[in-house]
C-alpha cells in the first residue's frame, strides 16, 4: 500500500493539473514553445511485462553499481550489485522508505510549477529512487533507463536521489526510444540532493529517435556544504523537447560543473532553461553548453545565473555557443544573470556562429575534403565537452551519434558551405 | 617537374585587383625566395596557389606537373602535391596535432598509414624540428606561441612530404633560434624531390635557407629577377631603389 502522504500528494497535484491550461512557452516575443501539434488526449501509461534480461543499451550489468529499467509506465528490470546502497522503484521506496522518501520528494520540485509538473506528481509510476549513504563511495556507475517503447504512450518518469555526507557516486539517466511513426510524451522530473561533502558526476543521455517524442522535463539538483556536482547533459533528439534544468549551490562551500551539448536535426524543437542558482556564498560554479544545428531545426538555450542576497564571495562562469550548419536552421543562445548581492564575479557570454570559412580551407590545404573538415570541425567543438563525461563508453557512443548525424546531414552542410 | 604560374590575374571577392599578371617557374630541387613590401601581393599569390576562395583567378593558370589546377579545391592541390605553410595558420580546438597529422597524412593515401609507422616517422620529424613529445596532444594551434604554430606547419610540411612548398612569411615573428630551428627543418626536407617557395619581406632567413633563384614583387608584379645576389642587395639597400627604378621606367 502506498502512504497516506503520497495519496495526498497525489491527490493535490492532479487538482492543479487539471487547473492548469496547456502551457505555451513564449520568450522575447519571436521564440514559442508550443504543444499545438500534441494530441494529449490520444495518450496513455501503457503497461509492459517485466524482462528477465536487461536491455542492452550501454555495456555489460557487471560494469554498474545498479540498474533500473522503465519501459512506458512500468519497471520492467531492476538490479543493484552494490549492496551499500538502495536502488529501486520509487513506487516501492515510498512503502519501504517512506519516511526517508517523504524528508525528500519534491523538496525542490513542487507540483505547483505547471501543468506538466502536476500531472508527473500526479501520475508518475514506477520510477527510480537513489540512495547512497554517508561515506559510501560508488566507484561503478548507477544507471537509470526510462524507455518509451510504442507511440502512443504517456510516460511520466520520476527519479529521486540522494546522496550523503561524503558519499560518492555516478548517476546516468537515459532516456531512449526506437525510432517508431506516431506520437509520445515523456514528462520528466528528476530531483537530485547531495548533501555535505558529497561528490557527484551526474549524466543525463536524451535520444528519442525519429518518433514524434515530446519531452517536457524538469531537472533539478541541491548541493549542501562543500558538496560538487558535474552534471552533463546530452540532447540528441527528440521531436520536441522543452527542459528546465537548475543546480542549486545551497551553502557555502557548494560547486557545480555544468557541461551540456545538444544537436538537433530535420523538424526537431528544442528549448532549454537553464539556472545556475547561488543561494550561499562563498560557492562556486562553471557553465558550458554547445550546440550544433541542421535541417530545419530550432533549438534555444538559455542560461540564468542567479545570484540571491547573501551569496556573497561567488564565482561563477557561464558560456554558450550554438552552431548553425544549415540555412534554414535557427538557433539562440542567450545568457543571462540576475544578481542581488555585492563582492561577487560573474561573467556569461553567449555565441550563435556558422561553420568557420578560415578554418575550412585551412584543413582542405592539408588534403581533407570539405565534408572531412566539416566533420573534424564538429567533432572537435563539441569534444571539450564530451570529455566531459569521463566515461569512455558513453563517450563513444556520444561521439558515434553525433558522427551518424554528420554524415546524415553532410550533403546539406556541404552545400550550405558552398553557396555561401 | 615544376609548378608554373603562368600570367595570373587574381582579385578579391569584392572585385579589387591584387595581382596584375605574374608569371613564376618553380622546378623540383630549386629554392625560390618571393620578396617584396607588405602589401605588394606575396600572400595573394600563396593563397592563390592553395586555392583560397577569397579570391579569383580572372585570367592565366597555375600548372602542377602538366596539370592545370586553376579550378581544383584546395583539397585537391594539396593531393596533387602542392603545400602552404600558412602565415596565420588557424587554431581548431578538440583536434590534437597528432590526430590532425594523422587525418592529413591519410587523406593523402589509399590505404590508412599504420598506427607504428605513423609513431615512428612522427618522432624522427619531431626531433628534426626539435619539438617536445607532449606538443602533440594539445589542441592544433590552439594557445600556441608564434614559434609553436610556424614549427606546427614546418612539422606539417614533414609530414606531409609535398612535391612543392610554398612557405608564406613563416620566417616572420620568429626569433633567431626558433628561426634556425624552421630553417633547419627546411633545408633537411629540400632536395631533388622538393620545390620550394619562400615568401618573406625580410631578408634575414636567407642567411639560413639559400635560394637559387630571387624574384622581386611590388604593386602586384615581379618586377626583378635573379639570383642570390638580388637578396644581399635588398639586404643593403631595401626596396626603394627598385620601387625608383620602377616608377622612373614606368614614366
Amino acid at each position: 500500500m502506498p502512504p497516506s502522504w503520497l495519496d495526498e500528494s497525489r491527490a493535490a497535484a492532479l487538482e492543479i493539473y487539471e487547473r492548469e491550461e496547456v502551457p505555451t512557452w513564449r520568450r522575447s516575443g519571436f521564440w514559442t514553445t508550443s504543444l499545438r501539434g500534441l494530441d494529449l488526449d490520444a495518450l496513455e501509461p501503457r503497461r509492459y511485462e517485466a524482462v528477465a534480461e536487461p536491455p542492452e543499451i550501454v555495456g555489460p550489468q557487471e560494469d554498474l553499481a545498479a540498474l533500473i529499467v522503465q519501459r512506458g509506465g512500468s519497471t520492467v528490470y531492476a538490479w543493484v550489485g552494490d549492496e551499500r546502497i538502495t536502488v529501486m522503484p520509487l513506487e516501492q521506496a515510498a512503502e519501504e522508505h517512506s519516511e526517508l522518501v517523504q524528508r525528500w520528494f519534491a523538496k525542490r520540485l513542487p507540483a505547483g510549477e505547471g501543468k506538466f509538473e502536476a500531472a508527473n506528481a500526479a501520475f508518475w509510476t514506477g520510477g527510480a529512487f537513489i540512495h547512497v549513504p554517508r561515506g559510501v563511495v560508488v566507484d561503478k556507475p548507477i544507471q537509470v533507463i526510462y524507455e518509451i517503447e510504442d507511440p502512443g504512450t504517456a510516460q511520466y518518469a520520476r527519479t529521486l536521489g540522494i546522496v550523503e555526507e561524503n558519499a560518492e557516486a555516478r548517476i546516468r539517466e537515459y532516456c531512449v526510444a526506437p525510432d517508431f511513426e506516431g506520437q509520445a510524451l515523456h514528462a520528466g522530473a528528476f530531483e537530485l540532493y547531495l548533501e555535505q561533502g558529497a561528490n557527484v558526476k551526474l549524466a543525463h543521455f536524451q535520444d528519442w529517435g525519429s518518433g514524434e517524442v515530446h519531452d517536457i522535463s524538469v531537472k533539478r539538483v541541491e548541493i549542501a556544504r562543500d558538496a560538487l556536482c558535474t552534471w552533463v547533459p546530452i540532447h540528441l533528439g527528440g521531436k520536441l523537447t522543452k527542459q528546465t534544468l537548475d543546480i542549486i549551490t545551497a551553502e557555502q562551500g557548494a560547486d557545480m560543473r555544468h557541461y551540456g551539448l545538444y544537436f538537433t536535426e530535420n523538424d526537431e524543437h528544442l528549448d532549454l532553461f537553464t539556472t545556475d542558482l547561488k543561494e550561499a556564498g562563498p560557492t562556486s560554479g562553471d557553465t558550458i553548453w554547445k550546440g550544433a544545428l541542421t535541417g530545419a531545426s530550432r533549438a534555444s538555450y538559455e542560461g540564468l545565473i542567479q545570484i540571491n542576497k547573501g551569496a556573497q564571495d561567488t564565482h561563477t562562469y557561464l558560456q554558450t555557443h550554438s552552431m548553425l550548419l544549415s540555412p534554414k536552421a535557427k538557433g539562440d543562445s542567450i545568457p543571462s544573470l540576475i544578481v542581488e548581492t555585492d563582492n561577487v564575479s560573474a561573467s556569461h557570454g553567449g555565441t550563435v556562429g556558422e561553420l568557420d570559412e578560415e578554418l575550412v580551407f585551412y584543413m582542405q590545404t592539408r588534403g581533407l575534403t570539405r565534408a572531412e573538415a566539416m566533420r573534424i570541425l564538429v567533432e572537435g567543438y563539441f569534444e571539450p565537452v564530451v570529455q566531459k563525461i569521463e566515461d569512455d563508453q558513453l563517450e563513444e557512443i556520444v561521439r558515434g551519434r553525433i558522427a551518424e548525424k554528420l554524415t546524415a546531414a553532410s550533403d546539406e552542410v556541404a552545400q550550405y558551405i558552398e553557396a555561401r | 617537374m615544376s609548378l608554373e604560374i603562368q600570367n595570373l590575374h587574381v582579385q578579391t571577392d569584392e572585385g579589387v585587383e591584387i595581382l596584375h599578371g605574374v608569371d613564376l617557374k618553380i622546378n623540383k630541387g630549386e629554392i625560390h625566395a618571393l620578396m617584396g613590401p607588405n602589401g605588394s601581393g606575396k600572400s595573394t599569390l600563396a593563397n592563390t596557389i592553395m586555392g583560397n576562395p577569397t579570391y579569383e583567378i580572372t585570367e592565366g593558370k597555375i600548372i602542377v606537373n602538366g596539370d592545370d589546377i586553376s579550378e581544383a579545391d584546395p583539397d585537391e592541390r594539396a593531393r596533387a602535391g602542392v603545400f602552404m605553410a600558412f602565415q596565420y595558420p588557424a587554431s581548431i580546438p578538440g583536434v590534437s596535432v597528432a590526430n590532425f597529422l594523422r587525418m592529413a597524412v591519410n587523406a593523402g593515401r589509399e590505404e590508412p598509414i599504420k598506427v607504428l609507422e605513423f609513431g615512428k616517422v612522427l618522432r624522427e620529424n619531431m626531433d628534426l624540428l626539435r619539438i617536445k613529445p607532449e606538443f602533440t596532444k594539445r589542441y592544433l594551434n590552439d594557445g600556441f606561441s608564434g614559434g609553436e604554430k610556424k614549427r606546427a606547419e614546418i612539422l606539417q610540411m614533414a609530414m606531409l612530404r609535398p612535391e612543392f612548398a610554398v612557405l608564406d612569411e613563416t620566417d616572420s615573428g620568429l626569433d633567431v633560434d626558433a628561426l634556425r630551428v624552421v630553417s633547419d627543418g627546411v633545408n633537411a626536407l629540400q632536395g631533388e624531390e622538393m620545390g620550394t617557395l619562400i615568401i618573406t619581406h625580410y631578408t634575414r632567413i636567407l642567411n639560413y635557407v639559400e635560394p637559387q633563384f630571387v624574384h622581386v614583387m611590388l604593386d602586384g608584379r615581379i618586377v626583378r629577377e635573379g639570383g642570390p645576389e638580388l637578396g644581399r642587395e635588398l639586404e643593403d639597400l631595401g626596396y626603394d631603389p627598385i620601387r625608383e627604378e620602377v616608377e622612373a621606367n614606368a614614366s
